[in-house]
């Protein structure tokens, strides 16, 4: 086992923020020597103080480590200034644990959670030493592995990486190991390369695409095929049935220098199906499956016990829907180990007044942001993306905020949505307008922030078929926006670069011929995408040039029914033509219930692989929620008295 | 000491904070929208320096206090600790390369570990420098009254003489990386860094380790530590 540390501690004096390289972290692996067995590198495509909070890898570095024939290292993108000192030493990739050449491990295992970070991971490949080009290593080369919600369109880099893992990792990875374990004790012999990915091409959830082939007629794509007949045509994705069985990370994390959530995290439920057509991990991560109460009220107090963090998120796609979230908060609030000063997060809250209930219950502490996400401005356009938010819903929550002592409020929305008009734009003005004049009625220091992103449409979705709008066509609706609300000062615009939403269209929808243009762009310099200040739209025409390929015809152009996409045969569950109805649903204003509490409707998530929803409660919530057993055929109705009323102030 | 020398010294507040929960001491918090516990470090120590001389001040709730002894709280509930049951608790809480090599508790209104710093001791090697030529570059250096150094002040280069905070200055052997230098500097008006001198002893060398060994405050017009080891503690090393 080799360790660079001594090669490396000479440089850190030189970089920014030294301390996201040397490891160190409680919980983390320092002491397992298992000469025996298979290696994994988890690397995350990222800075560290963005990677290290990520649960998913987090989870299978803790049971690959549990394992007798694995062990698990870490590693991060470095930043631009340590990659200089890293390229001008000859310093390669290493892991953070105990510092060993990324190339020593029998895996290098990436997590893509966005598709702007493809560009370093080619980049991280390269500094690994190894060849950026599948086909170009060497037979006992690394294997390199992704998966996350971005691996369900795995073409776009399909060249760079020898197998893909679709969906939950927790078992598949077992699977995985032995396969290359097998490999590894084999002395990994020349010609052995072709036969371990011919072996993982067979486990369920891995895709292996040097076994696949894609066709052509002109620009269409024609299929991806598997080249050998034990090679299947579609690859399933993997899904655990039930989280009480994988209480992970029972020893989360805890970094010594200050990295994004930086707080316990412990996950209550995996899925939603809410239907919001827009969100992919919405669609990809069904069906619903909630942790037991008790279990997380367990990893709740032991987490904070062994950590020391007086915060904890309680995390997933729709926090507020737990069936027991009012008692999981309270206990948590009450565990006397925290002596009343816990504070509870709570992401992805829904947009009611039960919500914003729950949210000042947990506030005791520190009043922590409170954000919403009506995602449109027009009850017309929420209907279409099935965000079935009443104004009735969103006002009730906006009052009982002011009104509880918040001053502030962050509401998140995109545009760009498919039949978007500039009315349904600038009603996003109108909703924040009347969010503060509300607001007014409790504090004089009432505002709230617009944050406003392009809409990125992506596969395995219903909008999968949508045309992205032009960067100029956002940035029209910005400009909309902007002039709608320059003389309100309490109302703040902030929004997204439409050149990166561009980007992101390219890659995210994008076929195999997109991997040529990734690594141009990682070739002119064009890495960290995902940050503003080293993002460069012109990088990324330039490579469609190079390539001669139409930015038009990859990201603004609308899908018809038949055609073949890139992503056909990776399959979540979701039935293509129950996605094609609902897009069709979606362009005529149907609403589309959760599934949770009314009957199925077959998209195919439960019944392609015979599992089902695990929740607790066979009722919605309290105080209703997105469309569940409410009238929608009232949204767009202002029922709340908007005109001032001084006299409310400090109730 | 070792690797965690690399970690800033806001997160070696946060990291202090957490080690103090887990073990449950009673600890105090600011007022206001958003409470933060209460504790002053003294002297921040630089990003990449170790140091076996860092102090820290945390007031306690006073009604935990009992007969000398720390009745700790929360994830601590029903312990009493004597100070040296607490300084063993909390080094065990820290992480790797954090010890809490001395601990006291004073009496509400009593004397602050952070009276002024006059001046610290400090440890270095310097990365391939000669030591002979080290050795002879002290020596001048101790014979004249001017030092002369440089450094960045808002993208400004400083030029300043720092005799005046060179109380002393000598070689302590070599290590595989260079000749070590041990030093006192002074702490006022402003805290002067070995790596200052570096570019004096070894013009061009880079400083490779170095560790604060000392804060010296004057109390009674004394010359003193803020707090002083047993003689037969060993402070651990780390890589």
């Amino acid at each position: 086992m080799t360790s660079l540390w001594t090669r490396l501690e000479p440089l850190l004096p030189r970089v920014e923020k030294p301390a996201r390289y040397i490891g160190c972290e409680d919980g983390a692996n320092t002491d397992i020597y298992k000469p025996d067995a298979t290696s994994w590198l988890l690397t995350y495509p990222d800075t560290y103080e963005i990677g290290l909070p990520n649960q998913g890898l987090q989870i299978l570095y803790e049971l690959l480590n549990e394992r007798q024939d694995a062990f698990a290292e870490r590693s991060y993108a470095p930043w631009t200034d340590m990659e200089a000192q890293m390229r001008s030493n000859d310093l390669p990739l290493f892991s953070v644990d105990t510092h060993r050449p990324a190339a020593e491990f029998d895996i290098l295992a990436f997590n893509l959670s966005a598709e702007l970070v493809y560009t370093n991971v080619l980049n991280c490949i390269d500094l690994a030493g190894l060849a950026v080009r599948a086909s170009e290593r060497h037979d006992a080369d690394p294997l390199i592995g992704a998966g996350g919600h971005c691996a369900y369109n795995p073409e776009p880099l399909a060249d760079f990486i020898d197998f893909f893992v679709m969906g939950d990792g927790e078992e598949v990875i077992a699977e995985i190991t032995t396969t290359v374990g097998e490999w590894r004790k084999s002395g990994k012999p020349s010609g052995s390369r072709e036969n371990v990915l011919r072996a993982l091409a067979q486990i369920a959830g891995v895709y292996v695409p040097s076994m696949y082939e894609a066709t052509y007629d002109g620009a269409k794509l024609t299929g991806v095929q598997p080249k050998h007949p034990d090679v299947p045509t579609n690859v399933q994705k993997r899904t655990v049935a039930d989280l009480a069985d994988w209480p992970y990370p029972r020893n989360q994390l805890v970094p010594l220098t200050e990295v994004v959530h930086d707080r316990l995290n412990v996950e209550i439920f995996r899925g939603c199906t809410r239907g919001c057509r827009f969100c992919q991990a919405g669609m990809i991560t069904r069906p619903v499956r909630e942790r037991p109460a008790s279990q997380v009220r367990e990893m709740i107090s032991k987490g904070l016990e062994r950590t020391g963090y007086d915060e904890v998120s309680l995390t997933s796609l729709s926090t507020a829907d737990f069936s027991n979230i009012e008692e999981v908060v309270t206990d948590t609030i009450e565990e006397p180990g925290t002596c009343g000063r816990v504070s509870v997060a709570l992401p992805s809250l829904r947009v009611d007044a039960f919500t914003v209930g729950v949210a000042a219950q947990v506030s005791r502490a520190r009043r922590t942001g409170l954000t919403f996400a009506p995602e449109a401005g027009s009850w017309r356009m929420r209907q279409i993306i099935n965000k079935l938010i009443t104004e009735e819903d969103l006002y009730e929550a906006v009052r009982s905020a002011y009104s509880q002592g918040w001053h502030r409020m962050k509401l998140y929305f995109l545009t760009g949505l498919p039949s978007e008009m500039d009315e349904d734009t600038l009603a996003i003005a109108d909703l924040a307008e009347n969010c503060v004049a509300i607001g007014q009625q409790y504090t004089k220091k009432a505002s709230v922030t617009v944050s406003l992103g392009g809409f990125v449409p992506k596969p395995h979705t219903p909008f999968q078929w949508f045309g992205q709008n032009e960067p100029a066509e956002l940035r029209r609706k910005v400009d909309l926006l902007r002039e709608r609300l320059r003389r309100n000062k309490r109302v703040h615009l902030k929004w997204h670069s439409p050149e990166a939403s561009t980007a992101e269209g390219i890659t995210s929808r994008g076929d195999r011929r997109i991997g040529p243009v990734i690594e141009h762009v990682w070739r002119q310099g064009g890495t960290f995408q995902e940050w503003s200040e080293h993002f460069d739209l012109r990088l990324w025409e330039e490579a469609m040039s190079a390539s001669k390929l139409d930015i038009e015809w990859y990201v603004d152009r609308h899908r018809d029914e038949n055609e073949v996409l890139p992503w056909d045969h990776i399959h979540a569950g979701l039935h293509k033509d129950f996605l094609w109805q609902d897009w069709q649903d979606a362009l005529a204003g149907f609403g589309l219930e959760d599934c949770r509490w009314t009957p199925c409707y077959d998209c195919g998530a439960c019944t392609e692989y015979g599992i089902e929803h695990v929740v607790a409660s066979p009722v919605p919530p309290n105080g209703g929620s997105q469309g569940t057993g409410q009238d929608l055929t009232t949204g767009h109705v202002v029922p709340v008295d908007l005109r001032p009323r001084a006299a409310v102030r400090g109730t | 000491m070792g690797k965690v020398r690399f970690v800033g010294h806001r997160d070696v507040a946060r990291i202090v904070e957490r080690g103090l929960r887990r073990c449950g001491v009673p600890i105090t918090y600011s007022e206001g929208f958003s409470p933060r516990a209460r504790m002053s470090f003294g002297l921040a120590l630089p990003t990449c320096y170790e140091s076996e001389a860092e102090y820290l001040d945390v007031p306690l709730d006073p009604d935990s206090i009992v007969d000398g002894q720390i009745a700790c709280t929360g994830w601590g509930q029903g312990k009493l600790h004597n100070p040296q049951q607490m300084q063993a608790a909390l080094s065990e809480a820290l992480p790797t390369g954090f010890d809490v090599v001395a601990l006291t508790v004073e009496p509400k209104g009593g004397r602050s570990l952070q009276e002024t710093v006059v001046s610290c001791g400090w440890k270095f090697d310097i990365l391939g420098a000669v030591t002979q030529e080290v050795e002879e570059a002290i020596e001048r250096a101790l014979a004249s009254s001017e030092i002369e150094t440089e450094r960045k002040k808002k993208n400004e280069l400083v030029r300043e003489n720092i005799r005046y905070g060179v109380y002393d200055l000598r070689m302590d052997g070599e290590s595989e990386r260079g000749p070590i230098v041990v030093a006192e500097l002074s702490a006022k008006p402003r805290v002067i860094r070995p790596s200052e001198l570096v570019d004096v002893l070894a013009p061009g060398a880079e400083m490779g380790i170095a560790r604060r060994t000392h804060q010296w405050i004057e109390h009674d017009g004394q010359r003193q530590e803020p707090l002083t080891l047993s003689k037969s503690l060993q402070l651990k090393e780390y890589s």
